[in-house]
């Protein structure tokens, strides 16, 4: 290791005098590292909420309700407000100009557009 | 302003007594950790772990937080990514946070055998109990630390805030974070966790918005846009609009106002050097190195003929000696010399000599008069062609199927030399025509030139676009009109298609007619016809109106040049507005995404909404206090700073609220730091803060489902 990378202790040590289990004891070289750790999606699911009385707060139950606003919708290129919309390529636009725009993009562009608000074609 | 990590290690760990509680702020983007009772945590580094392999000995490492990025280097950091142990806001990943919590204790100043202190950490509100029993597992097994407490960081901000009289004991805290936003009411001085509201909002969203947005805008420069510049992009220029629609207006109309309110971001960039003209001497030196090289090549190449020259007059010698000394051989010894000399008969040496005399002729760079003697010796060359076959050995015949092959082709050759010449005479006479023309009315000529080039350049241009399909009218020659959508076909391709699909059809059904006319037939050349000729013809007179439209028109510049407008954009030289970053509806749009989460498909409510849906879910259906509550809307967290906050959430909180409501929104003092401040002071009076702790031997005894059931206090008398 590079002298100016010891000095700023860029790197953390396996070995830490204050802890019981040692890093290297925990995940020996060589084998595989650890264990899966459950997502949070998996998590809840474990946590089997339904069974817990449903005037006690959890997790799942303070999350916020769908809004009761009308959708916005704006234009997907300009973030104009968008009275249109392209059968085509999904996006919506504000005007003629962002239709040529939208009309010239490369494919990949107009799913990465639609990706940003989770409308993208995801290939299963 | 950019928050900056402090990560130097701290010298006085042992001046705390073991009694003195560990806080620890552990933050969706920042990791805070520090004693309980000062004022500011000791260690603030960003909550991400790296690990990269060392370039030079190939171990991997394990970098904690954000460092120097010049000490990266030593580093090859392209196969991980920094990490984070959250999902969402929820800590799932362990191992990770067994590294952070190295890092921190370790910068903390920690050198005993075990982290002998109580420590209160913060996590996220009724924070699944798998992470919570994770969590005190890791810090109970590895570290040996004396007692655990969890608070929310909401929660303590306010309380720090309350203490300070910004805000009242019964209020709305409404906490805008990193990965998700709450809004908790408080009663009394105690969060209500029954009625709080949770959207899966927050600063990542902001940014990476952003990110996406402005990589999507100026594609060239996405890889100068890197996580942490994007960030400090928000933090220096986003704002909340009071209205989006209004101020999306302002830009859509594109007047001054929109203009002050664009900001910009110069990327690096110097002006390509201006290349210097070659100097005379230069150019000089260029064509004389260029001449010499020519000399050299003449030169060999005229000792390569000479050389030739001289073989091939050595074995003319040769042959001509022998066809001498033959003259003289006696009639019945000619075989035998023959024999010796290798050749077949009389006849072969005479073919080679004359060939050989040619070739000579021809490397000497004379006339070969090939054709007169062809012509004389036509009748001798083709003396079979006469003879009937009956008359004829077999090897004649052969002979004479040869005979006539070379006979026939070499009359086409004739044929079509000839054809040439006429068609040279031909052009020329038309040239001459057309120069009588001009010489008689210049203007009118080159007028109806002018006119005629017009017309078949647009012959041409549109056959052009209709080859590639009607999508590029505009010009552009990118390639865009091959990703799969609007193909068309043009006229030729549709006819074709239509034919094959009629055949198949007809083929397919009942009694098949099909060639019992000859007509029929013509169906597969119409098939297998691909694109019309008079294209061709077309493009061919273009060529040759422009070039003669070249030679008499001085002011003439050929369409093809002056007419594409879509330059690619490496032809023009690169200015300084191609290096800069402009951002003017962004400004505003990324931030929206708290208010509208829509936006960015997140189907929950936005800021203002929670607010409300909070105020409904509490228990007590109490105008009074809800009236109280709204008094005190209090605001906290790292996404709550843009300018413009405070004032848009009173208009969206205005709108819920029944006519004339008082409604008071305050900011924290610090929405970042205040949240640990709150955890520190909390934690300052111990007697008390020890009635909220568990021990490892409470874990153990009374089990996960009691931790389940943990249940925070956050006023102590």
């Amino acid at each position: 290791m590079e002298a100016e990378v010891i000095e700023a202790e860029l790197v953390l040590p396996t070995h830490m005098k204050f802890k019981k289990v040692q890093m290297y004891e925990k995940y020996p070289k060589g084998q595989a590292r650890g264990r899966q750790w459950k997502h949070l999606k998996h998590i809840i699911q474990a946590e089997n909420y339904q069974n817990q009385p449903p005037d006690e707060p959890n997790y799942v139950n303070i999350g916020s309700p769908p809004s009761m606003h009308p959708c916005k919708r704006i234009c997907d290129i300009t973030g104009y407000e968008a009275p249109y919309f392209d059968p085509r390529t999904k996006l919506r636009y504000a005007n003629t100009e962002v239709f040529k725009i939208i009309r010239s993009l490369p494919n990949e562009y107009v799913q990465r557009y639609l990706a940003l608000r989770n409308a993208a074609v995801v290939l299963k | 302003m950019p928050f900056i990590s402090q990560i130097e290690r701290q010298s006085d760990y042992s001046r705390f007594s073991s009694s003195t509680p560990i806080v620890i702020d552990n933050g969706g983007s920042y990791f805070r950790i520090g004693w309980a009772g000062e004022d500011d945590p000791r260690v603030v580094f960003r909550n991400i772990v790296q690990r990269p392999r060392h370039k030079t000995t190939g171990e991997t490492v394990t970098v904690v937080g954000d460092h120097n990025p010049a000490l990266l280097r030593y580093f090859d950091c392209t196969r991980s990514g920094p990490r984070s142990a959250f999902d969402g806001n929820v800590v799932y990943q362990f191992e990770i946070m067994e590294y952070i919590l190295d890092f921190g204790f370790d910068r903390l100043g920690a050198d005993q055998s075990q982290i002998d202190h109580p420590v209160l950490i913060n996590e996220c509100p009724c924070n699944p109990n798998q992470s919570r029993c994770r969590m005190a597992e890791l810090l109970f097994e590895s570290y040996g630390v004396s007692s655990i407490a969890y608070g929310v960081d909401a929660a303590f901000s306010y309380k720090y805030n309350q203490k300070k009289g910004i805000c009242a004991s019964n209020g709305l805290a409404i906490c805008s974070g990193f990965m998700s936003s709450h809004a908790i009411p408080f009663v009394n001085g105690e969060p209500v966790f029954e009625a709080c509201c949770r959207t899966n909002v927050g600063g990542y969203h902001v940014t990476d918005y952003l990110k996406q947005l402005l990589s999507l805008k100026y594609p060239h420069h996405s890889t100068k846009l890197t996580w942490e510049k994007v960030e400090d992009l928000k933090m220096e220029n986003c704002y909340i609009a009071p209205d989006y629609a209004s101020e999306v207006k302002i830009f859509q109309k594109g007047d001054k106002e929109a203009e002050e309110k664009t900001r910009c971001w110069q990327l690096p960039w110097t002006p390509a050097p201006v290349e210097e003209q070659p100097s005379e001497e230069e150019i000089a030196r260029k064509a004389e190195r260029k001449e010499r090289q020519g000399q050299r090549l003449r030169e060999m190449a005229e000792a390569k003929r000479t050389s030739r020259i001289n073989e091939l007059e050595n074995e003319i010698r040769g042959l001509d000696f022998l066809v001498k000394q033959l003259e003289h051989v006696p009639e019945n010894d000619v075989p035998a010399f023959l024999r010796d000399t290798g050749y077949a008969s009389k006849q072969e040496i005479e073919s080679n000599l004359a060939k050989a005399t040619q070739s000579l002729r021809k490397a000497k760079g004379e006339q070969v008069e090939n054709e007169e003697k062809g012509d004389t010796s036509n009748a001798e060359k083709y003396n079979l062609l006469h003879v009937p076959d009956e008359m004829l050995t077999s090897e004649q015949l052969r002979d004479k199927k040869r005979q006539l092959f070379l006979k026939s082709t070499a009359e086409a050759r004739q044929r079509a030399k000839q054809r040439k010449l006429e068609q040279e005479l031909e052009r020329e006479k038309q040239m001459k025509l057309e120069e009588a023309k001009r010489l008689e009315n210049p203007e009118l000529y080159l007028d109806l030139l002018r006119a005629k080039y017009q017309e078949l350049s647009e012959k041409v241009e549109q056959r052009k676009r209709q080859k590639t399909n009607g999508n590029n009218t505009n010009g552009k020659q990118n390639g865009s009109g091959g990703v799969g959508r609007g193909e068309r076909l043009n006229a030729a391709q549709r006819e074709r298609m239509r034919l094959l699909a009629s055949a198949a059809f007809d083929r397919g059904k009942g009694e098949d007619t099909f060639g019992r006319d000859d007509e029929d037939w013509q169906l597969y050349k119409l098939m297998s016809r691909d694109n019309n000729d008079d294209e061709d013809d077309n493009e061919a007179d273009l060529a040759r109106v422009s070039a003669r439209l070249r030679e008499i028109d001085p002011t003439f510049v050929p369409k093809s040049e002056t007419g594409s407008p879509a330059e690619p954009p490496g032809f023009r030289p690169l200015t300084k507005e191609d290096f800069q970053i402009l951002m003017g509806v962004e400004r505003f749009r990324c931030p929206e995404v708290l208010f509208h989460p829509n936006l960015i498909g997140i189907e929950q409510a936005g800021l203002g909404e929670m607010a409300g849906i909070s105020l409904r879910r509490l228990p007590s259906n109490d105008e009074a206090l809800e009236e109280r509550i709204t008094k005190s809307i209090f605001l906290t967290g790292g996404s709550c700073q843009y300018p413009g906050m405070i004032e848009r959430l009173e208009t969206e909180i205005r709108m819920l609220r029944p006519c004339g409501s008082a409604i008071n929104i305050v900011r924290a003092y610090d929405p970042i730091l205040d949240a640990w401040r709150g955890a520190s002071q909390y934690a300052s009076d111990m007697q008390l803060f020890q009635q909220q702790t568990f021990s490892r031997d409470d874990y153990f005894e009374k089990g996960e489902d009691w931790l389940r059931g943990y249940k925070f206090r956050y006023t102590l008398t």
